[in-house]
């Protein structure tokens, strides 16, 4: 009696099996429907103020080599010798700072990938959910190359391949190229995104470095053109010396 | 440049104040958020954060630019001599969502300003707030007329 249950369950079992292999091999957010199921990342969103990034988080922990540069840093800084940093010449500020700028971000999402649109310096990133993997070995580049994958109502992002040009956050507060970035997006209330950072870098860091960021959506709002160059007065010079431009000049 | 008609309806009024109340909160936690991530664009290493300065003047230009917006003012020297004073602002982007525009101010706009000035001492500095022709008051980021 068992046996002939077992072989009368034989072909729903292996019906689930090729089920369970098909939903494996065809990643969600892969096609039109299957993005309309998923959480509303969708819209226009701006980081909230206090709280996330901007509060006072644990700070992240460097190795000797990059503490020893943070020092340096923060005591020419005291002594008045670094006033700014290349965001004032509108260099952008890279990943993970390009994210809790005060500017909107766009999310949208089409088959296989998530798009950021970023108000601030017009940077976009661009998140693959087709189930590629990251390049063997990736170009450098300010935000890096991304993949990304669901964990049910969760969008987990892979991020890596990041020019050393960028800071964590903070002047003085470097990385190396062997970073990596691990963003976890979620969808706290429908109107409220949350987004858990958390950044190793074997070089740089001794134990991962993980933050919080908080964003509220604005239904009513769109983007708008942030081009930096258009009449940047202020500049800073090779040696971290800020100044402005003072000299009038007609616009329209 | 020309001014677009404003509505003066007492609905466009109410409106219009509570973008600004809304934009002088908003600015105050904008400049908390802005002054401890100096990242944002610049520090604010060039000016004088810890004095504020009144100035009266008309307005050369209002320049709705980024990543700053500039208000151009000339003001009138007690020796009858005018300077130029060039102020940043917040940008477009940020002001717009909060009540201003690219008509905030008008050429020849007799305009009160309260700014920090800049530690070099040259005729510039940015912008806290500004009181209009018709007496309202527009708040960049600091302080708003309720605090």
């Amino acid at each position: 009696m068992l046996r002939h249950y077992c072989r009368s369950l034989a072909p729903l079992a292996a019906l689930l099996a090729a089920t369970t292999a098909a939903a494996q091999s065809s990643p969600q957010g892969d096609t039109w429907e299957s993005i309309a199921k998923l959480p509303e990342l969708v819209g226009l969103w701006e980081v909230t103020f206090g709280g996330g990034p901007r509060g006072a988080g644990e700070p992240p922990a460097f190795t000797a080599p990059y503490a020893a540069r943070l020092q340096e840093y923060q005591a020419a800084t005291a002594r008045g010798e670094i006033e700014d940093g290349p965001a004032a010449n509108c260099v952008p500020n890279g990943m993970p700072s390009i994210m809790t700028q005060p500017y909107p971000i766009e999310i949208l999402l089409t088959p296989g990938k998530v798009s950021i649109l970023i108000e601030a310096y017009s940077q976009w990133r661009q998140i693959f959910t087709d189930g590629r993997e990251h390049p063997e070995d990736p170009d450098l580049t300010f935000n890096g190359h991304s993949i990304g994958h669901w964990e049910g109502d969760t969008l987990v992002v892979d991020t890596v391949g990041f020019t050393t040009d960028t800071s964590l956050g903070g002047g003085g507060m470097r990385h190396s190229d062997k970073m990596r970035i691990v963003e976890r997006f979620r969808l706290a209330a429908p109107d409220r995104l949350e987004v858990e950072t958390t950044i190793t870098d074997p070089e740089a860091l001794t134990k991962p470095w993980t933050r919080m960021s908080a964003y509220a959506r604005h239904r009513d709002w769109t983007l708008a053109e942030y081009v930096c160059q258009q009449n940047n007065r202020n500049f800073t010079t090779d040696d971290g010396k800020s100044g402005i431009n003072l000299e009038f000049e007609v616009q329209q | 440049m020309i001014r677009t008609t404003t509505v003066r309806s007492g609905r466009a009024r109410a409106l219009r104040h509570v973008a600004m109340v809304l934009g002088s909160v908003i600015g105050i936690l904008a400049l908390a958020a802005w002054t401890s991530r100096a990242e944002a664009h610049h520090s604010f290493s060039v000016f004088d954060m810890t004095t504020s300065k009144d100035l009266e003047g008309e307005v050369v230009e209002f320049q709705w630019t980024n990543p700053h917006t500039w208000t151009w003012i000339d003001v009138t020297n007690a020796d009858g001599s005018k300077t130029r004073w060039g102020l940043e602002g917040m940008s477009p982007n940020y002001l717009g969502r909060r009540g201003w525009s690219k008509n905030t101010f008008m050429p020849g706009d007799k305009i009160k300003v309260v700014i920090w000035p800049l530690k070099s001492g040259e005729p510039g500095g940015t912008l806290q707030r500004a009181t209009l022709p018709d007496g309202s008051e527009v708040v960049n980021f600091g302080r708003g007329p309720a605090g």
